[in-house]
C-alpha cells in the first residue's frame, strides 16, 4: 500500500525530530551558568542561628556560669550544676549543627 | 555488578527539590537538551546560536522554579512550556508575534523561484518559513512530542487552532519540499 503525502510528511518530521542534537558541551555550559546562591545559604543560616543562640545563652545564663567551669564540673561527674547544664546544652547544639552540615554535604 | 537503571525524571526532580542536587539536575539537562534545543531552533527559524542562548535560559528558569513543578504533567511538557515562554518573551521584545489563526499572519520568507522544489529548501528552512503559530504547533507536536491538547495548553491557543495550524503547516511543507 502506498503512503499518502500526509503520511510521508508526518514520517519526515518525526525522523527529523528523532535525529536530535548532540550535546557538545551544552550541558556543561548550563551547569556553570546555574545560580549557586542556595548552596551556601542553608549552612550559613544554620551556623548563624547557632552562633546567635550561643550568644543569647551566654548573655542570659545565671551570673557566675562559665563553660569552662561546666566542663570541669562534668569532669568531676557533677552534672547538676548550672555551668554543667549550660556546657551539656552547648555541646548538644554543636553536635546537632555538625550532623545537619554533614547531611547537607552528602 | 548490576547497573542501576536510569532514574525517572520524577526521581531526579525530587532529588533537586529535596537537596539542591546539582548532579540530578545535570542528568535532567543531558536527557532533555536535545528536545529543548530542537524546539527552540524551529521557533527561532533555524538560528542555532539564539536557540542555544534561549535553551540555556530555559534550563536556568527550570532550576529556579523546579519547586513549582506539580507532577501532574510530564516533566518534558513542563520544560516545553518554559522553553516556549522564553522564546515568546524574546520574540515579543523584538516584534509582535501572531500565534492565533489570522489572515495577517506573515509568511516569514518565500523560497526563491526557479529551481526545482526539492532543491529549493530543506526541511529546516521550510519550517523557518512558516508563520509563528504554525511553527509553534509543529515544534510542539513533533519536536517536543506533545499531544494536540498538551500543545494547545502550552502555547495558550484553542485546540481547534492547533489542529488547523498543523494541517496548514504540513500542506505548506509538502508544497515547499515538492512532496505533492
Amino acid at each position: 500500500m502506498n503512503a499518502t503525502p500526509e503520511d510521508r510528511m508526518d514520517r519526515l518530521l518525526r525522523e527529523d525530530a528523532r535525529r536530535g542534537i548532540p550535546d557538545e558541551g551544552f550541558s556543561l555550559r548550563v551547569a556553570s551558568a546555574l545560580p549557586r546562591a542556595r548552596a551556601w545559604l542553608r549552612p550559613a543560616l544554620l551556623l548563624g542561628s547557632a552562633a546567635l543562640g550561643g550568644a543569647l545563652a551566654w548573655l542570659l545564663a545565671p551570673s557566675g556560669t562559665s563553660l569552662v567551669q561546666g566542663f570541669l564540673d562534668l569532669a568531676r561527674l557533677q552534672s547538676q550544676t548550672p555551668s554543667a547544664v549550660a556546657a551539656i546544652g552547648m555541646a548538644l547544639a554543636m553536635a546537632v549543627c555538625a550532623a545537619v552540615l554533614v547531611a547537607e554535604e552528602n | 555488578m548490576v547497573d542501576r537503571p536510569d532514574p525517572a525524571d520524577s526521581e531526579l526532580v525530587l532529588a533537586v527539590v529535596a537537596r539542591d542536587d546539582g548532579e540530578a539536575f545535570a542528568r535532567l539537562v543531558r536527557r532533555h537538551q536535545s528536545m529543548v534545543r530542537s524546539v527552540l531552533r524551529r521557533l527561532a527559524k533555524g538560528d542555532a546560536a539564539l536557540a542555544d542562548d534561549l535553551a540555556q535560559e530555559t534550563f536556568i528558569r527550570a532550576w529556579r522554579n523546579l519547586r513549582s513543578f506539580r507532577f501532574d504533567a510530564r516533566f518534558s511538557t513542563w520544560l516545553y512550556r518554559i522553553a516556549f515562554n522564553t522564546w515568546l518573551s524574546e520574540a515579543r521584545r523584538r516584534r509582535e508575534v501572531l500565534l492565533e489563526d489570522s489572515p495577517e499572519a506573515p509568511e516569514a520568507e518565500e523560497p526563491p523561484p526557479g529551481a526545482p522544489a526539492e532543491d529549493r529548501v530543506d526541511l529546516e528552512r521550510a519550517i523557518a518559513s512558516l508563520p509563528d503559530g504554525e511553527r509553534a504547533a509543529i515544534a510542539a507536536c513533533y519536536y517536543a512530542d506533545l499531544t494536540h491538547e498538551e500543545a494547545a495548553a502550552a502555547i495558550g491557543i484553542p485546540l481547534g487552532t492547533v489542529k488547523t495550524h498543523i494541517l496548514r503547516a504540513k500542506a505548506k511543507l509538502r508544497a515547499r519540499l515538492g512532496e505533492d
